[in-house]
């Protein structure tokens, strides 16, 4: 009795564990889809923040900065004082005062000036003249303020009310200290110069530098454009020759002075002033010193070439927005330009060539992004990517990616806001406000770059003329911007497979319809044969095609486009020559031999037509065809093509097509097919009738099938092609595929990244058309099967 | 001539070219590798021309081929070798430019460690600045004493200097431990004995490091003379040479001995010179002990997978699930589950135990960076599909009878199954296995992501506990196709070389299909036969 228990307990046992391990294929299935997804899902999340902080600080402050680690932020205040904040904890660490202001020592304390930001309006269309009078007491005093900032890099350039620059270096030094980082802020080099022999208030500043030389172009309040140029050669004893330039430019934003028409003047002469003053409510200069843009209160740009420093002309003038540009600012790369307007609203914009009619290069908006709801007051650009910030006065923050143009993330700080910064490595922003707040949030923004337009859309990318699908993962320099269009992979795989289908199809069929219904019984080993065939790895057939077959056809192209005509020629002459073959020759082979009795002649023809290839190139191509080809079609012969990859894949599919459709052709009925022939039809008529519709649906389930393995075909393409990530129909160029393109660069791409992600959602793609043709084609096949079991 | 176009005979000759065309495509692709794959290490000719310009070339001959749109005229293509001469391997040379050709008797083909072949005469062996004389009989017994020597530094630099490394390597992982416990003076002694052994260490390798430069020193000092074609005298250190033979001299038999001898160098050496000279013995070893693992994964699932399609499920709704993701297993492109296998066995397992066992050697991955486990499991999920439908097959060829019968006697349905069932369709599994070792054994772009290298420095076991290390990487011979001819540095010098692993690796598949398919076809024929 407890043997049999025993055994019943085994017998239910197994079962489970049976009926558990058979169903795991399902879920390997499953993982195998659900992690993928996982990989790929994050790419569309967005930014997120990590973690708020909110500290006070001790007055107006008009400049802000932080260190890599975000470990000390630094706040430059409206008099100059300037103090060193250690982040987690929000205490001062140290306290300074920048030479060249006379406001009250640091120590003291200041009352924060509560009517505006640093950010002014243009005083015009915030309707308040009054604006800048307000300054004026504070000079009786003697006091001098920080009304305007430029941060080019670690150089701080700001300019006071009453004329001058300050520039000061604030850099944070590294050291370890038993394996602990220690960051210590210093602030070195500080100059004092006096920009405006009138002392009038300094409303923008912008500065740019290189190793010799500085540039700074600063606009006053009375709208006055001043550059300023410093180039400080070494020679050889280490003393420098200084050359220095100093430069009103203002008659240059003056309409007598161009000689572009407006296009509107309209517009223009409403809104201005009695002086014909132009109101300049932005300023922006490239890393290059060579453009300087203007944004002015009718919503106009000034391209300003300030290349030869003597001699700055207008370059371009254009109209961006109905309201002032209050705020103008370059996307990482200095080329596209990011503008802010008094509505609100922010666009890219890019020197792009125009093709008609002049080829001139004109500013154009390449990209739009959300809009703030109040004057957009600060655009600080991300050091990482094409991601920036925007701030409008109401003090709402956007963090927004210009290529992608999709905006992150939205942020608020509590009062008017007075100054922002973004983290060097774009995870962190800072800001403060009149209410004397300072808001530090940390923030994820893993894949700014992606969004579905991204990957699947023309994108316009800096340096391009249209919007364009581009592949291109990684480039040289460290402010490449990657550019993912899956597009023209897709496009690959498709084109691979269709041509390699064009081929593989129909030999497939026809050779398995033969197999099926005509040959002779003794020579059925054929068929095992090709199957054998089908397991032939694919880089076999890969090495063979890139390096015997694409060499051999670019030498003897003219013969591949006179082959098919050779082999029909000689088909025709080994019919005739059957027709009059003797029938006792024949013997019991009279039928079913067709296709080894054709096989010397199909050789003769393929070496006949090798052999007449520089006649036929003579003939036909006029004696060069890739210059043939070049001249009458306009295509450029790749010696990897896509007409390579077609046979070297139409060897892998055809096996398979082969196979999968003889087996459904040989499975129709006996029946069916003995009451065709006895109904009077001719063996053709019954196998075209007959068995192809019969049989039809397995074909259906081989071509889907095939098609699975073409589209996930990996060492092939990557092997056969070029790996050209163009989109072309042409049969000569080569293309990159979905899954060459994984197998190329994910050994290169960094774990989590925003490349690493899109591979992932490449094998996705691939998953998913795969899934759905083979879920099909076994569907099909499942049903044929019941179908059959009632013939 | 209609009714002959009505009867359809001519469409069904339209089929028959395509079967035709099928055909020729494979055999031809056959007979391609094999004419390539075999030619390769067969003693060739040495062939001079002397040139009308007055130079005289020697090399093998590759291949010859008319120049278009001239009469009678072709050109040849030579493998002059001597690439640290001439910087080219080969070289074209037409027909009209030849003065008078011969094949010298005693030209002889050198080959070397490095730079390739070398052809040439012996001039004789240099002593201190005179050359004497040598005889090539004297060459060959010095290049065999040399041979004993060069075995010996091998050895010296892989055993024993490897051994060296692996217990210092234990070490040093050791004392990382130690030192990150909390302090006390157990552990204090045991970090001083710890250094104690590193040191002896130390002083052992640089013993064995003073005898391998002896040897080296040894073995460099014997140098040898070679003429070339062109008069020139090139010295050749001995210890470069690897073989001298005067193939002009030699018979067919003596050629086909030599033919196998190199054949079988192929089979069982290592590569040398960036994987385009040598043998393909790594490669051969990591398909092999890959395909091994994988079976032992893929065997349990695949066959509990088709015995609870065959015998328990019946057509319910799982069943039809589980055979639709079969299909779709088998459907999946390879490189999917590549990518699959990178980031969820490399990166999520295989960083998890790095971090659970492995803490130490961090941030150097042990488990999680590719491997021959993670490649092996990668592909075993690649097959199950075959050795499902194979074992299906198996067991649908069990006569019913035979269950009947059981079950009459009282076994439950497992007794059965396991007794009486899988015995009988072991034929099946066995033709599942060996069709999935086929697959695997051809697969390359899933390998490419979850473990394979160009070159691996050590094999996947070795006499170093725990003997069997399924962290390391390893070489495949369908990689090493790809890389050898795709990415090595001298493509047109190493094609060959590809030709040959490409037949070794199309002959090891073509094995074992045939063997899968005579298997399955006996199996049919019996099942055909019990159903009766």
């Amino acid at each position: 009795m407890e043997g049999l228990k025993r055994r019943r307990f085994a017998d239910k046992t197994a079962r489970w564990v049976i009926t558990i391990g058979g169903s795991i294929t399902i879920f390997v299935v499953i993982a195998l889809f659900l992690f993928i997804l996982s990989e790929v899902y994050p790419l569309f999340k967005g930014a997120k923040v990590l973690k708020e902080n909110a500290y006070s600080v001790h007055g107006k402050v008009v400049s802000l900065g932080v260190d890599e680690y975000q470990e000390i932020a630094y706040t430059v205040y409206q008099d100059g004082n300037v103090e060193f904040i250690s982040l987690p904890g929000g205490k001062v660490m140290k306290r300074y005062h920048i030479a060249g202001m006379t406001g009250p020592s640091a120590t003291a304390q200041h009352n924060p000036d509560k009517n505006h930001g640093i950010f002014t309006l243009p005083s015009s269309l915030q309707g308040k003249k009054e604006n800048t009078h307000e300054e004026i007491p504070q000079k009786f005093l003697g006091q001098n303020t920080i009304t305007s900032v430029c941060k080019d890099n670690d150089r701080l350039v700001l300019g006071t009310s009453d004329g001058k620059i300050l520039t000061a270096f604030i850099t944070f030094s590294e050291s370890f200290n038993s394996e602990k980082r220690i960051i210590t802020p210093e602030i070195l080099r500080e100059e004092t110069l006096q920009i405006d022999e009138k002392e009038q208030e300094i409303k923008h500043i912008v500065s740019e530098s290189d190793d010799s030389t500085v540039t700074t172009v600063a606009s006053t309040i009375d709208d006055r454009l001043l550059l300023k140029y410093t180039e400080e050669r070494k020679t050889l004893f280490g003393t420098g020759e200084k050359t220095e330039l100093k430069k009103n430019i203002t008659d240059l934003l003056n309409q007598s002075q161009l000689n572009i028409p407006f296009e509107s003047p309209g517009l223009r002469s409403n809104l201005i002033d009695p002086e014909n003053r132009v109101g300049i409510t932005s300023l922006a200069l490239d890393s290059f010193m060579e453009n300087l843009y203007v944004g002015t209160s009718f919503g106009e740009v000034f391209r300003i070439n300030i290349r030869d420093k003597e001699n700055p002309f207008v370059q371009e003038w254009i109209k961006v927005s109905d309201k002032a540009v209050t705020a103008l600012g370059f996307v990482l790369g200095d080329i596209s330009l990011i503008v802010g307007d008094y509505g609100g609203s922010v666009s890219v914009w890019m020197q792009v060539r125009e093709e008609i009619p002049s080829s001139e290069v004109v500013l154009k908006k390449i990209h739009a992004l959300k809009s703030h709801t109040a004057p957009v007051v600060a655009v600080v650009p991300s050091k990482r990517n094409k991601g920036f910030l925007t701030m409008a006065s109401d003090g709402m923050i956007h963090l927004n990616h210009a290529t992608s143009e999709q905006t992150l993330l939205n942020l608020h700080s509590k009062a008017t806001p007075t100054a922002l910064a973004f983290s060097p490595r774009g995870n962190g922003i800072l800001v403060t406000d009149l209410d004397s707040n300072l808001f530090h949030w940390s923030i994820s923004n893993p894949h700014p770059e992606v969004t579905l337009k991204t990957l699947f859309g023309r994108v316009w990318y800096e340096g391009y003329e249209k919007p364009e699908f581009v592949w291109q993962s990684t480039g040289g320099t460290d402010d490449f911007e990657p550019k993912l269009s899956l597009v023209p992979l897709i496009f690959g795989t498709i084109k691979g497979t269709v041509y390699s289908l064009v081929i593989a199809v129909p030999i497939g069929i026809l050779a398995a319809l033969y197999t099926s219904q005509f040959l002779h019984k003794r020579i059925k080993f054929i068929k095992p044969v090709i199957e054998i065939m089908a397991a032939l790895p694919s880089v076999i057939l890969g090495f063979l095609a890139g390096l015997w077959f694409a060499p051999f056809i670019e030498k003897v192209f003219p013969a591949v486009v006179i082959a098919p005509l050779c082999i029909i020629l000689f088909i025709a002459i080994a019919l005739f020559l059957w027709k009059f073959l003797p029938a006792r020759l024949k013997g019991k082979y009279r039928y079913g031999v067709e296709a080894l009795f054709l096989i010397p002649f199909i050789i003769g023809a393929v070496y006949i037509s090798i052999h007449l290839n520089s006649i036929s190139e003579s003939i036909l191509f006029r004696g060069d065809y890739r210059e043939w080809l070049l001249n009458i079609l306009g295509l450029h012969y790749d010696q990897r093509n896509a007409l390579i990859v077609g046979f070297a894949m139409g060897f892998a599919v055809i096996p398979l097509i082969f196979t999968i459709s003889e087996d459904s052709m040989s499975n129709v009925p006996g029946n069916l097919i003995s009451a065709s022939l006895a109904l009077g039809a001719t063996p053709w008529q019954t196998a075209v009738r007959v068995v192809l519709p019969t049989a039809s649906p397995g074909i259906f389930s081989a071509i889907m099938i095939s098609f699975g393995r073409a589209v996930g075909e990996t060492m092939i393409v990557l092997m056969a092609t070029g790996n050209t990530p163009i989109m072309d129909w042409s049969l000569f160029n080569g293309f990159r595929a979905l899954s060459a393109n994984i197998a190329v660069e994910i050994p290169e791409a960094p774990v989590g990244g925003t490349l690493y992600r899109v591979l992932f959602l490449a094998a996705l793609l691939l998953f998913i058309t795969t899934f759905m043709v083979n879920t099909a084609a076994e569907m099909i096949r499942q049903k044929m099967r019941k179908k059959y079991r009632k013939l | 001539m209609r009714g002959f176009f009505k009867s359809g005979n001519p469409y069904i000759w339209l089929t028959a070219c395509a079967l035709t065309i099928t055909i020729l495509m494979m055999g031809g692709l056959v007979a391609l590798i094999m004419m390539n794959g075999l030619s390769v290490f067969w003693p060739h000719n040495i062939i001079k021309f002397a040139l009308k310009d007055g130079s005289v070339v020697m090399g093998e001959m590759v291949k010859r081929e008319p120049i278009p749109f001239k009469k009678d005229a072709y050109r040849t293509k030579l493998k002059i070798g001597n690439r640290d001469v001439y910087g080219l391997d080969f070289r074209w040379i037409e027909n009209v430019d030849i003065e008078f050709r011969e094949y010298p008797a005693h030209a002889l083909t050198f080959e070397r460690r490095e730079w390739g072949n070398m052809y040439g005469f012996l001039k004789g062996i240099k002593q201190n600045d005179d050359v004497l004389p040598l005889t090539v009989e004297n060459l060959i017994s010095l290049l065999e004493e040399n041979h004993s020597l060069v075995e010996r530094i091998r050895y010296i630099e892989k055993s024993v200097i490897g051994d060296i490394n692996f217990k210092m390597e234990k070490y040093r992982l050791a004392l990382k431990r130690l030192t990150s416990e909390e302090p006390s003076p157990k552990v204090h002694k045991k970090i001083e004995f710890l250094h104690a052994k590193m040191e002896n260490l130390e002083k052992t390798y640089r013993e064995k490091e003073h005898v391998l430069a002896e040897l080296y020193s040894g073995v460099m000092r014997k140098e040898i003379v070679v003429l070339l074609a062109s008069d020139e005298e090139k010295i050749v250190p001995l210890f470069q040479v690897i073989r001298v033979y005067a193939p002009n001299e030699m018979g067919a038999l003596s050629k086909l001995g030599f033919y196998t001898k190199k054949f079988w160098e192929f089979l069982s050496e290592e590569p040398r010179e960036a994987n385009t000279e040598g043998g393909i013995f790594p490669a051969i070893f990591g398909t092999v002990m890959m395909v091994f693992l994988m079976s032992i994964a893929v065997v349990p699932l695949g066959v509990l997978t088709a015995v609870y399609l065959k015998e328990y499920a019946g057509d319910t709704i799982i069943a039809r699930i589980i055979r639709i993701s079969v299909s779709n297993l088998a459907g999946i492109p390879s490189i999917v589950f590549g990518i699959f296998g990178l980031g969820f066995f490399i990166y999520l397992i295989g960083g998890g135990i790095d971090k659970l066992f492995f803490s130490e050697t961090l941030p150097a991955p042990t488990f999680g960076t590719g491997g021959i486990l993670w490649a092996s499991l990668t592909l075993a999920l690649l097959t199950v599909p075959v050795v499902v439908v194979a074992t299906e097959e198996g067991l649908s060829a069990v006569p019913k009878s035979l269950r009947e019968g059981s079950f009459a006697l009282g076994a439950t349905k497992f007794e059965t199954i396991w007794k009486i069932v899988l015995p009988h369709a072991t034929p099946g599994i066995l033709t599942g296995i060996i069709l999935a070792i086929a697959r695997a054994a051809g697969e390359v772009a899933p390998l490419m992501l979850t473990g394979v290298v160009k070159l691996a420095p050590s094999l996947p076991i070795d006499s170093h506990f725990p003997y069997i290390h399924l962290e390391r990487k390893f070489m495949h011979l369908g990689f090493h196709i790809y890389d050898v001819g795709f990415q090595s540095p001298n493509i047109e010098a190493a094609i060959p070389m590809v030709y040959t692993t490409t037949f070794v690796l199309l002959l090891i598949i073509l094995v074992l299909n045939t063997t899968a398919i005579i298997i399955r076809n006996k199996l049919r024929k019996w099942y055909s036969a019990a159903s009766l």
